[in-house]
């Protein structure tokens, strides 16, 4: 390309023949210098452009001149040396013209590196500038973020409201002048304050400290006195036991006992804490006669503490042990067959077991008999137990019929109706029994107490009725609501029942022993007799044949307790089973009568002998005396005899026997028979001492 | 063990002491609503209890409609006596009548219409009326009871008319003769006095215990049951059950019976009576023992016909007791449409007031074998 656009340049050249002139001029003037000069100074004077031309020029008169050359050789001519000479001679001039074009090119090329070196070397140093600047920029750019950002500590500073700041703090503080418009001004003068109002705090701070630190002296002087003091009590207190003891007031004992209480299990506790509740308010109640002095509910712990203690230890690994002794068990079955009766027995100990500790409650009543009650928490069963004991001031001399009446295991059956206290009320116990193959709880209830209802109750325990449900918590309030009603109960079973045993004890020596409170009640004369009084079994009870209407209206349940009276007067004997239901004497005590005179004589076959039935059993209100009523058995065993009486006194006189009445008639009465079913007059009205119909 | 055990019901004192009750109740007397379909039955602590038969004894009668329908307080005492009229059901106790409409009855809190006293000499206690007779031509109902008295009562005014006086002990037992205008009382003093009610005068004397064939001196001389039919008179109580000719006041029949009767009727041709045991007893007229027909309770002491054709369903004669007196058997009358033989066969018993179903299954329904319609007793 170089060479076609020198080619085309060529006729360019040719028409400005001026220019080679020119230069040829120029040429000489740099020669003239070079004298002096270097050839490199020739170069800035001289045009690069031109020596372009010039090259070019030259070039081109090379090219022509070679181009003669070989024309002239090709001709061969003669003249052609001289003219090859001539030739030859411009061509070198022309070489030499180019040696130094190039010679500048050259210094020119040189020249230029130089420069362009040195920009890049200015190039360079400002772009190093420039980074340092950019470096310097950033850094200062961080600078101002980190600035920025600076948290200063005032700013956790929970500094007072505006408002109180330029209400409190004093004016040469807020300056509100100053800060009013300026939030920095403002932040300091408020930081100010906040360092004054600390200063004073501060200060405040050491002065209750040094008050507290002289108060403290104060106590360790007053607790060494205290500490001195103590020993000196603990001998008081030594000395007065004698004293309290004898005034019934056992402080000591009770603070003993509460300590203790805290091992005993809820139900017990719950116990525990209610009665003694019930027993102080009761004391309380009583405040006309000295406080404490009569204590009718006395409460206490028995048991080892250390072995409750023991029970609150972490177990050991019980479920791993109990798979361990399963796993073993069914290898000593394989091997020793013979002990799985022992080991099942051994389970139903555990079962059974119940916790060491028990609350012992001591009742006592009007006539300074005892009722002792022991209640006891079976561990595995969630049951409460309770023993039950009454001793009186007096010895009794128990009657034979009375055999019942105070032992352990009757006297408080069914205090509630049908609480008979032989099942187990938690239903859920049913399942474990099925498991360790014990049959009915009937079974060890002399050894493990009753499981009354009321007993659950009262330990705060609450039984749903048929579902089992394994999360019983002990109640307070439940307690606490049977509490009273309970309490009354028991007293009034123990009084009732030491009220029969006392009444047993005549009737079994055919008296019958009528209080003069009670005496209105009979006339004076009472020729009939008790002649026997005792005690049968419920079969024999069942089996008699005058008893039938009970036993079918379902008055005749075994927990009832049977007796059979006779009483007599001449030939006529009246025998009487008696139905006594253990809730005497709110329940009456059920009569049943056969009389044995001119033949057998029932309510089946006699209504006169249903009539003297219903005046002891349906009139039996009549027959209550004073309250509370305890009399009630003797009194209708009285009135039985009164009612014998009447019944042989009217019988009517058959005229076809010889001789005189086996019974004259004694008794006043209006009339002897009245109305269709010809009642006797069975009645007795009392100051008038006649007899007349209902 | 717990699970299976046999758990009685625990009795409160509440609940032993009606359950007492209840056992000591008697049920003196009853009687069929003039529509023939509830009967009235008074007990011993002076108790109406009002009764629906035909629920009773329809055959699919529950539990529940045995129970009564209504029980209120009549009386203090007793009530020993009821008759009903065409409206209402009178009752008598001690020493009153009252009345009480049959339409209100049926409703709570039913008030007595009237009461009234017959017109007694002072004395200590108020005698008992223990029968009530109504005179159906005159429109007056006779009272006679324990003052040894019979009093006349005109239901129209509510007086007293006259008393008729003559028995020496109190008064069982009374009977009207339909033709004639005559009554017959019979009372504890052992006679059975014939009355004209036109001439207020003891016509006829029979004093039953003087007779060695019917008397039994160990029972007593009471006559305690009465009834007549034309010329014949049944009666019985201390001595023995007999059927007399009043015309010739002589003995005709004595029946084999050696317990006391209480009640005697005529129906048809045979006499019923009921008394000590458990038994209701049909007689020929000659003496045979036709049929017994047992009871639950030990002892009865009325008998009652339901005669109402209008409710065929409920034709009753019921017996109620003493003895075992809660529980008076009733008898179920109607022949072969109502008691078949088999086990639909039940027998119904009021016990407390309260009519319930017994266990028995021995209940023979066959009483009157002939009728299907049971009327009023014609001649013998």
């Amino acid at each position: 390309m170089s060479s076609e656009s020198s080619k085309k340049r060529k006729p360019k050249v040719i028409r400005s023949d001026g220019a080679p002139a020119e230069g040829k001029r120029n040429r000489s003037d740099t020669e003239q210098e070079g004298k002096y000069y270097s050839e490199e100074a020739e170069v800035d004077l001289r045009d690069p452009g031109r020596d372009y031309e010039l090259y070019k020029y030259t070039c081109q008169e090379l090219q022509r001149l070679m181009a003669e050359i070989q024309d002239l050789k090709s001709r061969g001519g003669k003249d052609a040396a001289v003219e090859i000479e001539d030739r030859r001679i411009q061509s070198c001039v022309h070489f030499m013209t180019l040696k130094k074009l190039n010679r500048l090119a050259h210094i020119r090329l040189k020249k230029g590196r130089d420069q362009t070196h040195e920009a890049k070397q200015k190039v360079d140093a400002y772009h190093l500038q420039l980074q340092n600047l950019l470096y310097e920029v950033m850094h200062l750019q961080k600078e101002i973020t980190k600035c920025l950002e600076f948290k200063s500590k005032h700013e956790e500073i929970d500094l007072v409201s505006l408002e109180e700041f330029y209400k409190e703090a004093p004016p040469d503080i807020s300056k509100a002048e100053v800060t009013m418009g300026d939030p920095h001004q403002q932040t300091l003068a408020r930081l100010d304050w906040e360092l004054e109002q600390r200063k004073r705090l501060a200060e405040k701070y050491r002065e209750c400290l040094s008050n507290k630190e002289k108060i403290l002296k104060e106590i360790e002087v007053k607790k060494e006195y205290l500490s001195s003091l103590q020993p000196r009590l603990n001998s008081i207190m030594q000395a007065s036991l004698p004293v309290q003891e004898y005034l019934f007031m056992p402080f000591d004992q009770a603070h003993k006992q509460y300590e203790t209480a805290r091992h005993l299990p809820p139900p017990l506790y719950v116990l525990f804490v209610q009665t003694t509740a019930y027993g102080q308010a009761c004391a309380h109640m009583k405040s006309s006669q000295p406080p404490r002095q009569d204590k009718t509910l006395s409460v206490a712990i028995e048991g080892s503490v250390d072995e409750a203690k023991a029970l609150f230890k972490p177990p050991e690994d019980s479920q791993d042990d109990e798979s361990d002794s399963d796993a073993e068990e069914e290898q000593t079955t394989k091997r020793r067959r013979p002990t799985l009766g022992v080991q099942l027995d051994d389970k139903r100990k555990e079962m059974l077991k119940r916790h060491p500790l028990s609350v012992m409650l001591d009742l006592k009543c009007k006539d300074d008999s005892v009722l002792h009650l022991t209640f006891y928490y079976l561990m595995n069963l969630n049951i409460m137990t309770v023993k039950a004991k009454v001793t009186t001031a007096t010895e009794l001399i128990t009657p034979i019929s009375a055999g019942d009446l105070l032992s352990p295991d009757s006297v408080l059956s069914c205090l509630y109706p049908g609480d008979h206290g032989k099942k187990t009320p938690n239903p859920a116990n049913q399942y474990q029994f099925d498991k360790v193959g014990i049959l009915t709880l009937r079974d060890y209830v002399l050894d493990l107490g009753h499981p009354y209802l009321w007993v659950q109750k009262l330990g705060g325990l609450h039984f749903p009725k048929e579902q089992p449900q394994h999360t019983v918590i002990a109640d307070h309030s439940l307690s606490a609501s049977h509490m009273e009603t309970t309490m009354k109960l028991l007293k009034t079973r123990v009084q009732s029942r030491l009220a029969l045993h006392k009444q047993f004890a005549s009737l079994e020596h055919g008296i019958v022993p009528v209080t003069s409170d009670c005496q209105y009640l009979f006339p004076a004369k009472v020729v009939s007799r008790l002649v026997k009084w005792v005690t049968i079994a419920h079969e024999d009870y069942t089996e008699l044949h005058f008893t039938k209407d009970i036993v079918e209206a379902g008055l005749a349940g075994d927990t009832n307790l049977y007796y059979m009276a006779l009483v007599e007067r001449g030939t006529a004997k009246l025998q009487a089973a008696v139905v006594l239901n253990p809730g005497y004497s709110s329940i009456p005590p059920i009569f049943q009568l056969c009389l044995n005179w001119k033949g057998e004589k029932t309510n089946n076959n006699d209504d006169n002998i249903r009539a003297m039935e219903s005046e002891v059993n349906v009139c039996y209100k009549e027959l209550c005396g004073p309250q509370p009523s305890h009399q009630l058995l003797t009194n209708q065993l009285q009135r039985l005899c009164v009612l014998l009486d009447v019944y042989l006194e009217t019988e009517s006189h058959d005229d076809s026997v010889e001789g005189p009445k086996e019974f004259p008639q004694e008794k006043m009465c209006l009339r002897l028979f009245r109305g269709p079913s010809r009642m006797k007059p069975f009645k007795y009205n009392h100051p008038q001492g006649f007899f007349s119909h209902r | 063990m717990e699970r299976a055990m046999p758990q009685a019901v625990p009795l409160g004192q509440m609940e032993v002491f009606q359950a007492l009750q209840r056992l000591h109740m008697i049920i003196f007397s009853q009687n069929v609503s003039p529509c023939g379909k509830f009967l009235a039955a008074g007990n011993n602590y002076g108790q109406i209890a009002i009764f629906s038969l035909s629920a009773a004894l329809s055959s699919e009668a529950k539990e529940e409609s045995k129970k009564p329908m209504v029980t209120f307080q009549a009386h203090d005492g007793p009530v020993y006596s009821m008759v009903s009229t065409d409206r209402h059901l009178l009752s008598a106790g001690d020493g009153e009548v009252k009345a009480w409409l049959w339409a209100e009855i049926l409703k709570k809190g039913c008030k007595e219409l009237w009461r009234r006293q017959p017109p007694y000499r002072t004395s200590l206690e108020v005698p008992e009326i223990n029968a009530l007779l109504l005179v159906p031509k005159e429109n007056s109902l006779i009272l006679a009871g324990g003052d040894c008295q019979l009093h006349t009562m005109d239901l129209e005014t509510g007086t007293f008319t006259r008393a008729l006086w003559g028995h020496t002990d109190y008064i069982h037992c009374l009977a009207l003769r339909e033709r004639s205008p005559e009554v017959l009382s019979g009372g504890e003093d052992g006679a059975v006095r014939l009355w004209d009610l036109r001439t207020a005068k003891e016509v006829q004397t029979i004093e039953v215990y003087k007779h060695e064939e019917c008397s039994r001196p160990h029972n007593g001389r009471w006559i305690g049951c009465l009834a007549t039919d034309s010329d014949w008179m049944v009666c019985g109580g201390g001595p023995a059950l007999t059927l007399w000719h009043l015309r010739s006041s002589t003995p005709t029949t004595i029946f084999p019976m050696r317990a006391p009767q209480k009640h005697v009727t005529f129906y048809q041709d045979l006499i019923l009576s009921a008394g000590q045991g458990r038994c209701v007893n049909q007689w020929q007229l000659s003496g045979e023992l036709k049929a017994q027909v047992p009871g639950s309770s030990p002892g009865l002491l009325s008998l009652s016909l339901n005669q109402q054709p209008a409710a065929p369903e409920c034709k009753v004669g019921s017996a109620r007791g003493s003895g075992d007196p809660g529980r008076p058997g009733c008898v179920d009358r109607s022949v072969t449409t109502l008691l078949p033989l088999g086990p639909d066969s039940r027998r119904q018993q009021l016990q407390g007031g309260c009519l319930y179903q017994s266990g028995l299954p021995s209940f023979l329904p066959v009483l009157l074998t002939s009728s299907n319609t049971p009327t009023s007793i014609s001649g013998v």
